[in-house]
Protein backbone atom coordinates (compact mmCIF):
# COMPACT_ATOMS: atom_id res chain seq x y z
CA UNK A 1 0.00 0.00 0.00
CA UNK A 2 1.13 3.45 -0.82
CA UNK A 3 1.60 5.99 1.89
CA UNK A 4 -0.55 8.43 0.10
CA UNK A 5 -3.55 5.83 0.65
CA UNK A 6 -2.51 5.16 3.43
CA UNK A 7 -2.89 8.73 4.64
CA UNK A 8 -6.33 8.79 3.52
CA UNK A 9 -7.04 6.87 6.29
CA UNK A 10 -5.19 8.40 9.08
CA UNK A 11 -7.28 9.77 11.63
CA UNK A 12 -8.26 13.47 12.13
CA UNK A 13 -9.43 15.63 14.54
CA UNK A 14 -13.08 16.52 14.27
CA UNK A 15 -12.21 20.04 14.38
CA UNK A 16 -9.39 19.44 11.78
CA UNK A 17 -9.48 22.28 8.42
CA UNK A 18 -11.62 24.78 10.34
CA UNK A 19 -10.29 24.85 13.96
CA UNK A 20 -7.12 27.24 13.92
CA UNK A 21 -5.05 27.48 17.23
CA UNK A 22 -4.01 30.93 18.32
CA UNK A 23 -5.82 34.34 18.55
CA UNK A 24 -8.91 35.77 16.98
CA UNK A 25 -11.58 37.91 16.26
CA UNK A 26 -11.16 41.40 18.54
CA UNK A 27 -7.20 41.93 18.74
CA UNK A 28 -7.09 44.72 21.56
CA UNK A 29 -6.63 43.65 24.96
CA UNK A 30 -7.18 40.17 26.42
CA UNK A 31 -8.74 37.40 24.69
CA UNK A 32 -12.21 37.26 26.20
CA UNK A 33 -13.16 33.58 24.94
CA UNK A 34 -10.74 30.42 24.71
CA UNK A 35 -11.80 27.44 22.86
CA UNK A 36 -10.09 24.27 23.63
CA UNK A 37 -10.50 21.42 21.21
CA UNK A 38 -11.33 18.38 23.38
CA UNK A 39 -9.72 15.75 21.10
CA UNK A 40 -9.04 12.41 21.96
CA UNK A 41 -11.31 12.09 24.74
CA UNK A 42 -13.40 9.16 25.35
CA UNK A 43 -17.65 9.23 24.67
CA UNK A 44 -20.38 7.15 25.45
CA UNK A 45 -24.19 7.12 25.29
CA UNK A 46 -25.52 4.63 28.29
CA UNK A 47 -29.36 3.82 27.72
CA UNK A 48 -30.51 1.40 30.98
CA UNK A 49 -32.72 -1.50 29.95
CA UNK A 50 -36.30 -1.17 30.72
CA UNK A 51 -36.90 -1.30 34.39
CA UNK A 52 -33.04 -1.51 35.02
CA UNK A 53 -32.55 2.38 36.03
CA UNK A 54 -32.47 1.20 39.46
CA UNK A 55 -29.53 -1.17 39.00
CA UNK A 56 -27.52 1.12 37.02
CA UNK A 57 -27.62 3.77 39.75
CA UNK A 58 -26.08 0.97 42.24
CA UNK A 59 -23.75 -0.20 40.15
CA UNK A 60 -22.36 3.09 39.06
CA UNK A 61 -21.77 4.42 42.01
CA UNK A 62 -20.15 1.06 43.62
CA UNK A 63 -18.10 0.54 40.60
CA UNK A 64 -17.71 3.99 39.77
CA UNK A 65 -18.66 6.29 43.39
CA UNK A 66 -20.95 8.35 40.91
CA UNK A 67 -24.04 9.34 41.35
CA UNK A 68 -26.29 8.61 38.50
CA UNK A 69 -27.21 12.17 37.53
CA UNK A 70 -31.02 13.14 37.52
CA UNK A 71 -32.50 15.33 34.68
CA UNK A 72 -30.63 18.36 34.01
CA UNK A 73 -27.81 17.37 36.02
CA UNK A 74 -24.30 15.75 35.33
CA UNK A 75 -21.47 14.34 37.68
CA UNK A 76 -17.93 14.61 36.12
CA UNK A 77 -14.64 15.36 38.42
CA UNK A 78 -11.29 15.30 37.09
CA UNK A 79 -12.51 14.66 33.70
CA UNK A 80 -15.10 11.39 33.85
CA UNK A 81 -18.14 11.32 34.70
CA UNK A 82 -21.79 10.77 33.34
CA UNK A 83 -24.09 13.92 32.11
CA UNK A 84 -27.68 13.29 31.99
CA UNK A 85 -29.11 13.39 27.94
CA UNK A 86 -32.35 12.13 28.14
CA UNK A 87 -34.79 10.00 30.05
CA UNK A 88 -33.18 6.88 31.10
CA UNK A 89 -29.98 8.20 28.79
CA UNK A 90 -26.51 9.48 29.84
CA UNK A 91 -23.02 10.19 28.07
CA UNK A 92 -20.36 9.00 30.19
CA UNK A 93 -17.16 10.91 29.72
CA UNK A 94 -13.44 10.90 30.31
CA UNK A 95 -10.14 11.79 28.87
CA UNK A 96 -8.97 9.37 27.49
CA UNK A 97 -10.02 6.62 25.00
CA UNK A 98 -9.26 3.73 26.99
CA UNK A 99 -10.91 4.86 29.95
CA UNK A 100 -14.32 4.36 28.83
CA UNK A 101 -14.19 0.48 27.18
CA UNK A 102 -14.80 -1.37 29.79
CA UNK A 103 -18.44 -0.04 30.36
CA UNK A 104 -20.15 -2.64 27.55
CA UNK A 105 -18.65 -5.35 30.09
CA UNK A 106 -19.78 -3.63 32.96
CA UNK A 107 -23.44 -2.47 31.77
CA UNK A 108 -24.00 -6.07 30.04
CA UNK A 109 -27.57 -6.78 31.13
CA UNK A 110 -28.22 -3.58 32.39
CA UNK A 111 -27.76 -0.69 30.01
CA UNK A 112 -26.85 -0.55 26.06
CA UNK A 113 -23.53 1.12 25.64
CA UNK A 114 -22.54 3.48 22.16
CA UNK A 115 -19.27 4.85 21.52
CA UNK A 116 -19.34 8.33 20.67
CA UNK A 117 -16.03 9.53 20.81
CA UNK A 118 -15.55 9.65 16.69
CA UNK A 119 -19.10 10.58 16.59
CA UNK A 120 -19.35 14.26 18.73
CA UNK A 121 -17.12 16.65 18.36
CA UNK A 122 -16.35 18.31 21.90
CA UNK A 123 -15.23 21.81 22.79
CA UNK A 124 -14.27 23.47 26.38
CA UNK A 125 -15.55 27.52 26.58
CA UNK A 126 -13.87 29.43 29.02
CA UNK A 127 -12.65 33.00 29.69
CA UNK A 128 -14.19 36.07 30.92
CA UNK A 129 -17.06 36.26 28.24
CA UNK A 130 -17.78 32.42 27.74
CA UNK A 131 -21.40 32.71 29.14
CA UNK A 132 -22.36 36.03 27.42
CA UNK A 133 -21.33 34.39 24.33
CA UNK A 134 -23.30 31.41 24.60
CA UNK A 135 -26.11 33.06 25.45
CA UNK A 136 -25.81 34.45 21.65
CA UNK A 137 -26.87 31.60 20.72
CA UNK A 138 -28.42 28.61 23.62
CA UNK A 139 -32.15 29.66 24.19
CA UNK A 140 -31.83 28.41 27.75
CA UNK A 141 -30.91 30.44 31.29
CA UNK A 142 -27.36 30.22 31.79
CA UNK A 143 -27.39 32.76 34.39
CA UNK A 144 -26.33 31.37 37.50
CA UNK A 145 -29.39 31.35 39.53
CA UNK A 146 -30.65 28.70 37.75
CA UNK A 147 -27.89 27.19 36.10
CA UNK A 148 -24.43 26.08 37.39
CA UNK A 149 -21.48 23.71 37.65
CA UNK A 150 -22.89 20.34 37.28
CA UNK A 151 -25.70 21.20 35.14
CA UNK A 152 -26.46 20.33 31.65
CA UNK A 153 -28.98 21.25 28.85
CA UNK A 154 -29.42 19.43 25.34
CA UNK A 155 -31.08 22.07 22.88
CA UNK A 156 -30.06 23.65 19.76
CA UNK A 157 -27.72 26.61 18.54
CA UNK A 158 -28.23 28.03 15.47
CA UNK A 159 -30.37 25.06 14.58
CA UNK A 160 -27.29 22.50 15.14
CA UNK A 161 -28.29 20.09 18.14
CA UNK A 162 -25.56 20.80 20.54
CA UNK A 163 -25.32 19.06 24.40
CA UNK A 164 -23.63 21.53 27.23
CA UNK A 165 -22.54 21.15 30.69
CA UNK A 166 -21.10 23.48 33.08
CA UNK A 167 -17.86 22.39 34.67
CA UNK A 168 -16.93 25.48 37.42
CA UNK A 169 -18.22 28.39 38.29
CA UNK A 170 -15.54 30.21 36.49
CA UNK A 171 -17.97 29.43 34.15
CA UNK A 172 -16.22 26.81 31.96
CA UNK A 173 -18.55 24.85 29.73
CA UNK A 174 -18.23 22.08 27.47
CA UNK A 175 -20.38 21.56 24.36
CA UNK A 176 -20.67 18.53 21.80
CA UNK A 177 -22.36 19.06 18.49
CA UNK A 178 -22.61 15.75 16.09
CA UNK A 179 -19.01 15.66 14.29
CA UNK A 180 -21.25 16.32 10.83
CA UNK A 181 -21.85 19.62 11.43
CA UNK A 182 -18.29 20.68 13.22
CA UNK A 183 -17.73 23.32 10.21
CA UNK A 184 -21.13 24.85 10.45
CA UNK A 185 -20.85 24.61 14.25
CA UNK A 186 -17.55 26.17 14.03
CA UNK A 187 -18.39 29.05 12.05
CA UNK A 188 -21.21 29.95 14.33
CA UNK A 189 -19.07 30.01 17.13
CA UNK A 190 -16.02 32.21 16.42
CA UNK A 191 -19.10 34.77 14.70
CA UNK A 192 -20.07 34.57 18.24
CA UNK A 193 -16.78 34.73 19.65
CA UNK A 194 -14.99 37.19 17.57
CA UNK A 195 -15.72 40.41 19.28
CA UNK A 196 -14.72 38.98 22.59
CA UNK A 197 -11.42 38.09 20.92
CA UNK A 198 -10.55 34.84 21.14
CA UNK A 199 -7.46 31.67 21.65
CA UNK A 200 -8.04 28.50 20.66
CA UNK A 201 -5.93 25.63 21.64
CA UNK A 202 -5.87 22.52 21.45
CA UNK A 203 -6.64 19.70 24.12
CA UNK A 204 -4.41 17.12 25.12
CA UNK A 205 -4.58 14.43 22.67
CA UNK A 206 -4.01 10.78 24.18
CA UNK B 1 -45.12 30.04 22.89
CA UNK B 2 -42.68 28.43 25.87
CA UNK B 3 -43.47 24.46 26.70
CA UNK B 4 -41.98 23.09 30.27
CA UNK B 5 -40.52 19.97 29.34
CA UNK B 6 -40.70 17.85 32.65
CA UNK B 7 -37.37 16.55 31.64
CA UNK B 8 -35.27 19.56 30.25
CA UNK B 9 -38.01 22.28 32.19
CA UNK B 10 -39.10 25.54 29.94
CA UNK B 11 -38.25 25.57 25.98
CA UNK B 12 -38.91 27.70 23.48
CA UNK B 13 -41.20 25.60 21.31
CA UNK B 14 -38.98 26.00 18.28
CA UNK B 15 -37.34 22.75 20.14
CA UNK B 16 -40.81 20.48 19.43
CA UNK B 17 -42.82 19.87 17.02
CA UNK B 18 -46.18 18.76 16.96
CA UNK B 19 -48.46 15.85 16.10
CA UNK B 20 -52.43 16.02 16.88
CA UNK B 21 -54.76 14.38 19.56
CA UNK B 22 -53.59 12.67 22.33
CA UNK B 23 -56.74 11.50 23.44
CA UNK B 24 -57.83 8.68 20.29
CA UNK B 25 -56.97 5.69 20.99
CA UNK B 26 -56.49 2.81 17.72
CA UNK B 27 -59.42 0.43 18.22
CA UNK B 28 -59.00 -3.09 17.83
CA UNK B 29 -58.59 -3.40 13.75
CA UNK B 30 -59.53 -7.09 14.18
CA UNK B 31 -62.70 -6.45 15.80
CA UNK B 32 -63.53 -3.07 15.58
CA UNK B 33 -66.43 -1.69 12.91
CA UNK B 34 -64.99 0.21 10.03
CA UNK B 35 -66.82 3.23 11.16
CA UNK B 36 -65.03 3.36 14.31
CA UNK B 37 -62.17 2.61 12.05
CA UNK B 38 -62.65 5.82 10.21
CA UNK B 39 -63.21 7.92 12.97
CA UNK B 40 -60.00 6.77 14.55
CA UNK B 41 -58.39 7.53 10.99
CA UNK B 42 -60.07 10.95 10.05
CA UNK B 43 -62.16 12.16 12.67
CA UNK B 44 -60.43 14.68 14.56
CA UNK B 45 -62.59 17.28 17.17
CA UNK B 46 -61.78 21.06 17.25
CA UNK B 47 -62.25 22.35 20.27
CA UNK B 48 -61.93 26.31 21.49
CA UNK B 49 -60.58 25.13 24.97
CA UNK B 50 -58.71 22.64 26.33
CA UNK B 51 -56.72 20.31 24.24
CA UNK B 52 -54.63 17.81 24.98
CA UNK B 53 -51.76 16.83 22.37
CA UNK B 54 -48.68 15.31 20.91
CA UNK B 55 -45.51 17.41 21.20
CA UNK B 56 -41.74 15.95 20.16
CA UNK B 57 -39.28 17.71 22.00
CA UNK B 58 -36.90 16.92 18.90
CA UNK B 59 -34.45 19.19 19.96
CA UNK B 60 -34.16 18.35 24.02
CA UNK B 61 -34.57 14.83 25.31
CA UNK B 62 -36.07 13.06 21.92
CA UNK B 63 -39.41 12.77 24.47
CA UNK B 64 -42.82 12.22 23.76
CA UNK B 65 -44.93 14.49 25.89
CA UNK B 66 -48.73 14.94 26.12
CA UNK B 67 -49.12 18.94 26.66
CA UNK B 68 -52.71 20.22 27.63
CA UNK B 69 -53.32 23.35 26.00
CA UNK B 70 -56.61 26.11 25.59
CA UNK B 71 -56.80 26.33 22.31
CA UNK B 72 -58.11 30.22 22.50
CA UNK B 73 -55.19 31.51 24.72
CA UNK B 74 -52.35 29.20 24.41
CA UNK B 75 -52.07 28.64 27.77
CA UNK B 76 -50.78 25.51 29.03
CA UNK B 77 -51.73 23.85 32.19
CA UNK B 78 -49.85 20.59 31.62
CA UNK B 79 -46.86 18.71 30.15
CA UNK B 80 -46.57 14.74 30.73
CA UNK B 81 -44.47 12.03 29.31
CA UNK B 82 -46.03 10.33 26.67
CA UNK B 83 -44.64 7.51 27.60
CA UNK B 84 -46.37 7.47 31.76
CA UNK B 85 -49.82 8.52 30.02
CA UNK B 86 -49.47 5.73 27.61
CA UNK B 87 -48.57 3.67 31.03
CA UNK B 88 -50.97 4.73 33.23
CA UNK B 89 -53.85 4.07 30.27
CA UNK B 90 -52.40 0.51 30.33
CA UNK B 91 -53.07 0.36 34.40
CA UNK B 92 -56.32 1.84 33.90
CA UNK B 93 -57.51 -1.29 31.34
CA UNK B 94 -55.96 -3.76 33.46
CA UNK B 95 -57.86 -2.48 36.77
Amino acid sequence: MSEATANVWAPRSAWAGYAKPGRHGRTQGDAGVRLTLRDGIALATVIAADGQTDALRALVSERYGWTLPEPGKSQVSRERGLVWSAPGQWLAVAETRDALRELPDVFRGIAAVTDQSDGRAVVRVSGPNARTLLEKGVAVDLHPRSFQAGRTAVTSISHIGAQLWQLDDAPTYDLAVARSFTGSFWSWLTEAAAEFGYEVEQGSAH
Amino acid sequence: MRIRCPHCGERDNGEFSYLGDATVVRPDGMSASSEAMHDYVYLRDNPAGLHRELWYHGAGCRSWLVVTRDTRTHEIRDVSSARDVALARHTGDAA
